[in-house]
């Protein structure tokens, strides 16, 4: 991995299109900018990892559940 | 084709009906071929199944149902992976999350998936807006829907699991393409 120092309000430059820049720094958070084209998919990491627990969670429905939440929808 | 699953057991599968996701879900990476299983039940819940493992299957459902105002923004980048040449070939799905305590199910409105029933591609999509939930608790909503067309249960009396790759048209799920964006993460 490549680490990098800056400092408040530099930058770093990624290919010829992607910027990204340290806005504020306030204790232990980092606010950074980024300039990317629109074609370019930003999201912080923990996303990733919250949509890989969904999914998994997903898998384990059982139709058990389902033949109950069936009956539970069809209650007035 | 015949297909094993384990929660419908063995379905004939027409080839024509199975989707290819290229880089497949995330955290299920090495599974990339599924079909649209509708077992003709009440809930309206409809199944992405994997043809590699019977045992995985994703309960999904149409948005609007529950959530007539959401929105999809694809970025062009899911669009060439989905090679989408017109938004009619689409098929927007969420993904449910159905625990023990049926009543706090929740679908996934932050990773839709989407699916081109023209060519067979498919993709989970992690979309931008920060304010889409993982987790959106959904059951009253489901149950006022169902409970509003009840008496139009005829349509859903068949119990043959059948497969359905038809379901609603895209226009009505709301998919914009989006070309403005915030670059400022936080």
């Amino acid at each position: 991995m490549l680490v990098l120092t800056r400092k408040l309000g530099e930058s770093i430059a990624i290919d010829d299109n992607i910027k990204i820049v340290v806005v504020q720094i306030k204790g232990k958070q980092v606010r950074l900018g980024i300039k990317a084209p629109k074609e370019t998919k930003i999201h912080r990491e923990e996303v990733y990892q919250a949509i890989q627990d969904q999914n998994t969670e997903a898998v384990q429905a059982n139709m058990s559940d389902i033949a109950r939440l069936g009956e539970e929808l069809k209650k007035k | 084709m015949k297909i094993k699953t384990t929660r419908f057991g063995e379905l004939e599968v027409n080839p024509n009906d199975i989707v290819t996701f290229a880089e497949g879900l995330l955290g299920f990476e090495n599974l990339k071929r599924y079909f649209v299983v509708d077992p003709g039940d009440s809930t309206l819940i409809l199944w992405l199944q994997s043809t590699e493992d019977e045992k995985v299957a994703f309960p999904i459902i149409e948005p609007k149902i529950f959530k007539p105002d959401y929105i999809a923004k694809l970025l062009p980048a899911d669009l060439n992976g989905l090679e989408l040449d017109s938004l009619q070939n689409a098929k927007l799905y969420s993904i449910l999350t159905i625990p023990a305590n049926v009543t706090e199910m929740s679908a996934n409105l932050k990773a839709p998936v989407v699916i081109n029933s023209n060519k067979k591609v498919a993709k989970q999509i992690v979309l931008q807006d920060s304010k889409l939930s993982v987790k959106h608790e959904m059951y009253k909503q489901l149950k006022m829907f169902i409970v509003n067309f009840s008496s139009d249960d005829a349509r859903r009396t068949s119990y043959e699991p059948s497969i359905a790759l038809e379901a609603g048209d895209f226009k009505s799920t709301n998919v914009n393409l989006n070309n403005n964006r915030t670059l400022e993460a936080q």
